[in-house]
């Protein structure tokens, strides 16, 4: 379909302030008496604290007020998060908290404060933690739920007995931080009642909701504004620091300001969750794929931040990647003394993935099949998966679905598998890589994935044709570095036939934008997208109504292009701004509920990966990268590649180099730092290939679907088995770090001669 | 605690300014806190990331690594030197035109990284881009949009 605005590479919306530092930023906000707040933090993985002296800091001159758990407010940031807790349960627990005229008059008055701990049992093994005799982290037990999270589809135990073959396999991904360049920051500011707060956000409405339940104050009284986000991927929807400062500046009478350390965000930012994780899955001889079973066991820290969607999200691949009638997951998620853990661009899938794709490589090397054909025979197709509909007719199915009998909106799947082994040259992968001599050997591997996204909770957008002619698209959303605020006025620029330049966004401000879910789950784009589309179609009927009044002719006869309404047939037109001039101004706005009650909406994926290995060293180099994507019809192709490329080499870390380590005997973090929890470099980028499938989904607004997360999840599923068809030894703990790989080629050489 | 404080004079995107600070005060914090250029960015204090990125006499250097102090009367640049956004300068422009960047934190680093490298050379190979922007962390992974707004911005700089 030909587009004016829509498959166009438009410049991303906000970039040009970004490129000369006018871009503000949560961290560059000044305001008049803004005081620097300080966090204390605990020592101990899990205490009560007892009581807290913090007169010696108080009368330190420049300290304005002094936050502990006996003088804050007592509602609840979250069903299990305190502002500041009487209990702390891991090490870096936010205890007290100072604010004074400068952040080093702050930090030195941390120093007089004298806490009184009651230590407490500590747990950091989640294996430990969901027995019975664990010590508890809050009240109600450390598993969550108190039972693991069953889905199933079919019956697995008959599944089973069908198979010729069984393949069980266990995976373990350490805590892994999103680590953005831009650590938390949160400034408050009371007007009487009322709170204004600016703050790394990827949610102001979710954030507005928060505050107001964990100050105890009404709604309305909260404002939250979203400055421009130096990136969230998914990772900074808490609002504990938010909380924190806004009763520091209730009680010193002027803003305070609180910007995290890097050490600091490291230990008490969100970790995407460690896991282990076992998949069996029984095939017949010819590869049909009869059963697949998969229990994941996952570490949420010491709160639940978002780990019950986490731990969901880890098992959608092994229940719907595969064609298959019997299948089941079992998810159990822990509370431990270990930081906390929240979601991380994609959640669970990409560790549910690799287990899943890491699994089915040794399957189909069981068989004696290509694993390319195992796949391409046995990925799940256009139709879905084989079963009932429970979903009732007229609801909206769940993108996450476990049921069977539901058809895709658009499965472009099998497109991937071809389009990126071609790419990758899978075919002369082991032509030209036989007879490999010297220390230094190649191989190729690949994974493919599922991902929900695109539909997802109620959204809001209004559109707005203001009295000068100008347009504008309001919605609750944030842009967290992603361009949904290219991607959405790219959409509405197209509907409503004017350039993208014309269209001005306004997002991210709870007083001013109607309601919008966080952005999160790879939904806002297709979401709000829709909302504004839909809000942009009621504005478009009502310009052509007031055209058709002004020019005397039927408004059928009247079209919208180059942003100048014209009779369709003849010369007569009006600009925007002459309607508007007749009009004022006009505002539509639409709600809506995203998803279909046909179809499951869903994206897809195949990346390859052709590694080189050293054996000496135990380093891998990617050589070449392949990433191919379903996520529909593509807004803007230069954006949704960088989007690409960057995923990819995001998760390179957590393939080969990144994990958080805490000290089992003490819960101390052991690498809070850039180097020490060290990510690809521009030095490590490699070659990639984007590609993206020829899809238009006929649910998605312009046929897009989502994009967001997808690049994440096949990297580690690539890489490992690619590292597996270079050197022939199998990492089933990640990251591949060198030492892993030596001791995974020494263990084989010494199986070899035994 | 109170520290020692000075005046000096300090040579700011080519203006000198007049000012007190303090002895521990990084010119980090003297640019974004006392002077209100903020688009050098704090991403870790400690030298590891290169949000912080400015010129000292034309090289590259991390802001939050050098005392205000240790200046003297060298050339400080800053991001807010090159062009603003209605009159972008070459290397701003190609970084608009092949996406080189997205959410933007670290984007005023690798500005002033780029321009170092192309004022030295003219005409690099990926591998002096590479090089050449190996102390900037892009954590949403823009390399490979960053690496072609490079190149672009060695061609529009040769067209002049």
């Amino acid at each position: 379909m030909a587009y004016n605005v829509v498959g166009k590479s438009v410049p991303r919306y906000d970039l040009p302030e970004k490129l000369t530092g006018e871009s503000k930023y949560a961290g560059d906000i000044k305001l008049p008496g803004m005081l620097h707040a300080k966090v204390l933090r605990s020592p101990h993985p899990h205490a009560r604290i007892l009581s807290i002296d913090a007169s010696a800091a108080e009368a330190l001159t420049g300290v304005h007020a002094v936050l502990t758990p006996f003088n804050t407010p007592t509602g609840r940031v979250a069903p299990d998060l305190a502002i500041l807790d009487t209990t702390v349960r891991f090490v870096g627990d936010e205890v007290a908290a100072v604010a004074a005229d400068s952040e080093d008059a702050a930090q030195e008055a941390l120093a007089s404060i004298k806490v009184e701990y009651e230590v407490l049992p500590f747990v950091t093994d989640p294996r430990e933690a969901i027995k019975s005799y664990a010590t508890a982290i809050h009240s109600g037990g450390n598993l969550i739920g108190g039972e693991p999270l069953i889905l199933s589809r079919g019956n697995i135990e008959e599944g089973f007995a069908e198979a010729d073959l069984v393949v069980e396999e266990s995976f373990t991904t350490p805590a892994h931080a999103g680590a953005a360049l831009e650590p938390r920051v949160a400034v408050a500011s009371w007007d009487g009642d009322r709170l204004t707060v600016w703050k790394s956000s990827r949610g102001v409405h979710a954030d507005k909701l928060s505050l107001a339940s964990a100050l105890q104050i009404g709604q309305e009284n909260v404002h939250v504004i979203g400055p421009t986000m130096g990136a969230g991927y998914g990772n900074k929807d808490e609002t504990r620091l938010a909380a924190i400062v806004s009763a520091l500046a209730k009680s010193a009478g002027r803003p305070v300001r609180l910007e995290l350390t890097r050490e600091e965000e490291f230990v008490a930012g969100r970790k995407r969750h460690s896991t282990e994780t076992t998949v069996k899955v029984g095939v017949k001889n010819d590869g049909t794929v009869t059963a697949i079973h998969t229990i994941t066991l996952m570490d949420t820290g010491a709160y639940l931040s978002s780990g019950p969607g986490v731990v969901r999200r880890a098992g959608q691949g092994a229940l719907y990647l595969y064609r298959c009638a019997n299948v089941q997951y079992d998810g159990y998620l822990t509370y431990t003394n270990q930081p906390s853990g929240g979601s991380y661009r994609a959640l669970g899938a990409p560790q549910g993935h690799f287990a899943l794709e890491s699994t089915m490589e040794k399957v189909a090397e069981a068989l004696g099949m290509d694993s390319l054909e195992f796949r391409l025979k046995n990925h799940v197709g256009p139709e879905g998966q084989p079963g009932e509909r429970i979903t009732p007719a007229d609801q909206i199915i769940d993108t996450q679905p476990v049921e069977g009998g539901v058809p895709f909106s658009s499965n472009g799947l099998q497109q991937c598998l071809e389009l990126g082994s071609e790419a990758i040259d899978w075919q002369g992968r082991h032509e030209r890589n036989a007879n490999q001599s010297g220390s230094r050997l190649r191989g190729v591997g690949m994974g493919m994935f599922i991902y929900r996204g695109g539909p997802g909770t109620p959204t809001n957008a209004w559109m707005t044709l203001n009295a000068d002619g100008t347009l504008q698209v309001t919605a609750g959303t944030m842009d967290v570095g992603e361009g949904n605020s290219t991607a959405i006025p790219q959409m509405v620029a197209e509907e409503l036939g004017v350039a993208y330049e014309d269209v001005k966004v306004l997002f991210g401000d709870s007083d001013i934008t109607p309601e919008a879910p966080i952005t999160s789950g790879s939904t806002a784009t297709f979401s709000t997208g829709q909302a504004a589309l839909n809000a942009t179609k009621e504005l478009k009927s009502k310009i052509l109504a007031a055209a058709s009044e002004s020019m005397g002719m039927p408004a059928n006869n009247l079209e919208i292009a180059n942003g100048v309404v014209k009779a369709k047939d003849g010369i007569a037109s009006m600009t925007l701004a002459e309607v508007a001039a007749i009009t004022g101004q006009i505002r539509t706005e639409a709600s809506l509920t995203p998803g279909s009650t046909d179809f499951i909406v869903n994206s897809f994926g195949a990346h390859f990966a052709e590694v080189e290995v050293d054996t000496v060293t135990g380093n891998v180099d990617v050589l070449h990268y392949v990433a191919a994507h379903d996520s529909g019809n593509v807004i803007n192709p230069q954006l949704a590649t960088n989007q690409v490329e960057g995923g990819v080499s995001q998760m390179l870390g957590f393939a080969l180099t990144e994990q958080m380590l805490t000290d089992p005997g003490s819960g101390v973090t052991l690498n809070g730092s850039f180097l020490e929890h060290k990510g690809a470099t521009i030095q490590e980028f490699p070659n990639i290939d984007v590609i993206f499938a020829d899809v238009y989904d006929p649910v998605g607004p312009f046929g897009m679907k989502a994009l967001g997360e997808p690049p994440n999840i096949g990297v580690a599923p690539a890489i490992i088995n690619a590292i597996y068809d270079a050197i022939g030894v199998r990492i089933h703990d990640l990251p591949a770090t060198p030492d892993k790989i030596l001791d995974a080629l020494d263990r084989k050489e010494r199986e070899g001669r035994a | 605690m109170v520290g020692v404080r000075s005046h000096v004079t300090l040579n700011v995107n080519q203006a000198p300014l007049d000012i007190e600070i303090d002895h521990r005060w990084t010119l980090l914090h003297v640019l974004r806190d006392e002077l209100g250029l903020t688009g050098a960015k704090r991403g870790c204090d400690r030298g590891e990331c290169g949000a912080c990125t400015v010129l000292l006499d034309g090289k590259p250097i991390c802001s939050c690594q050098m005392l205000a102090m240790q200046v003297g009367d060298r050339q400080v640049t800053t991001i807010e030197s090159l062009g603003d956004s209605s009159n972008l300068n070459p290397i701003q422009q190609a970084f608009l035109d092949k996406d080189g960047g997205q959410c933007g934190f670290c984007t005023p680093g690798f500005l002033l990284s780029t321009k170092a490298l192309l004022d030295s050379n003219a005409n690099p190979s990926e591998w002096d881009i590479r090089n050449g922007l190996a102390g900037n962390l892009c954590r949403c992974n823009a390399y490979g949009r960053i690496i072609e707004s490079v190149k672009e911005a060695a061609r529009l700089i040769a067209e002049g």
